[in-house]
């Protein structure tokens, strides 16, 4: 009688689908182990050689050096990360190496263009050299010396303990408003950390940095202040920039000393181009600038892109 | 023993000298370590089942570190190197529990 199914040799496994894992869970030993006991029991056990021994030995430790390598490294800090940092970390030093060679070139620059003006105009137009440097002074770009006031405003004692609360820290529109309020009481020039301050310098905030002209300072902050200095003093009290100052020493903590000083020395802003604005032919006539011969008395390479005609 | 013997010397001759490890090699290391992981706790079950054998014991390692480093560099080749460098984790990760299981048994009675 034909058999209408196959002979059955073993009960089918309920968990037959799932032979990968139950062979991972039921036999995790290598099977080498089992088989090199049971050689080992059908055959008397032989001494081992000398060779073998060593080789053992070498290639044992070998792999144990190959751990402890293995473990060290996965511990350390992987080396994309430390190369990325390191690339960064260069990439800011060459452009801080940059910006200092820029603004050094930049300063030699303006002293050479000063230069060069007062050897072109005072022996062809005194007068004109005259108006010049007295507009440079207004416009910030020639260092100027002088009597004037210090006022120094650094951070409040808490601020170190808290940097999260700004309010204990100078910010820039505590500058901006003691800047102007030095201009309303009379000053001539005002510089910031050694930064001038021109008509177009801008005085903001970047994150936590104060930019002055763009360029980042940090605490204290020094402004100083060209004028009368008892003058100066007294009209800054009497204004509204005095009250805010008083303010943020009464109620903040920030640290606010004002000294008269004999002399001050202030930098000069590097030469402001400008890049829109003209001096219109009539303007320049009506300023007495437009003389029988200006094309021989204003060099073509002004320290501005003024278009003088 | 004596290939236990060694390897623990071998670890603490590394731990002391530190050999720098090739930055080629480097993205094999965590799997390779894994796979040696559980050749040491197939070894240790064995010796407590007194069936241990050195050479038995350094072909697997050898050969699990190798194969789990291989597996890892193909996946990388074909564009699956995390899928399979988790399936590798999770085989051997498994065999480990349970060999992890069976030590303690031994060593427990429990």
């Amino acid at each position: 009688m034909a058999q209408r199914h196959a002979p059955v040799t073993a009960p089918r496994a309920v968990d037959e689908s799932m032979t990968l894992l139950n062979e991972l869970q039921r036999r995790p030993l290598d099977p080498g182990y089992a088989e090199a006991a049971a050689r080992r029991a059908a055959a008397p056990s032989r001494a081992r050689g000398g060779v073998a021994w060593v080789l053992v030995v070498v290639l044992s430790g070998t792999l144990g050096v190959g751990v402890a390598a293995a473990a060290v490294v996965l511990r350390q800090p992987t080396a994309d990360d430390r190369q990325a940092r390191q690339l960064l970390e260069a990439q800011v030093q060459q452009r801080k190496d940059e910006v200092q060679r820029l603004s050094a070139s930049n300063a030699a620059l303006a002293a050479e263009v000063s230069t060069l003006q007062q050897s072109a105009l005072s022996g062809t137009d005194p007068a004109l050299l005259a108006t010049t440097q007295r507009w440079s002074i207004a416009a910030g770009t020639a260092p100027v010396t002088g009597p004037g006031l210090r006022i120094v405003l650094s951070d409040a004692q808490a601020a170190a303990a808290d940097p999260e609360n700004l309010d204990l820290r100078v910010q820039d529109v505590d500058l901006q408003v003691l800047v102007n309020g030095l201009w309303a009481a009379g000053a001539e020039a005002i510089a910031i950390n050694g930064q001038r301050v021109s008509g177009t310098t801008a005085i903001r905030s970047a994150g936590s940095a104060v930019l002055v002209d763009l360029v980042p300072l940090v605490g204290p902050y020094t402004v100083d202040a060209i004028g009368g200095a008892s003058d100066l003093q007294t009209k800054l009290a009497l204004s509204s920039a005095g009250q805010h100052i008083a303010t943020l020493r009464a109620t903040y903590g920030i640290g606010v000393s004002i000294t008269a000083q004999a002399t001050l020395h202030l930098p000069g802003s590097g030469a402001t181009p400008l890049v829109a604005a003209s001096v219109p032919d009539d303007a320049l006539a009506a300023a007495g600038l437009a003389g029988p011969t200006p094309a021989a008395g204003v060099p073509e390479s002004g320290p501005d892109n003024k278009e003088v005609p | 023993m004596i290939a236990i013997l060694g390897l623990a010397v071998g670890v603490v001759v590394g731990l002391l000298v530190q050999p720098t490890v090739p930055v080629e090699l480097q993205p094999y290391l965590p799997i390779a370590v894994v796979a040696a992981l559980d050749a040491l706790f197939g070894g240790l079950r064995a010796l407590l089942d007194g069936i241990f054998n050195d050479r038995v014991f350094l072909t697997s390692f050898l050969s699990n570190v190798v194969v789990a480093a291989f597996i890892v560099f193909l996946g990388d080749q074909l564009g699956v190197g995390t899928q399979l460098s988790t399936a590798v984790v999770v085989v051997l990760g498994i065999r480990i529990f349970s060999n992890a299981a069976s030590i303690r048994r031994h060593l427990f009675r429990a």
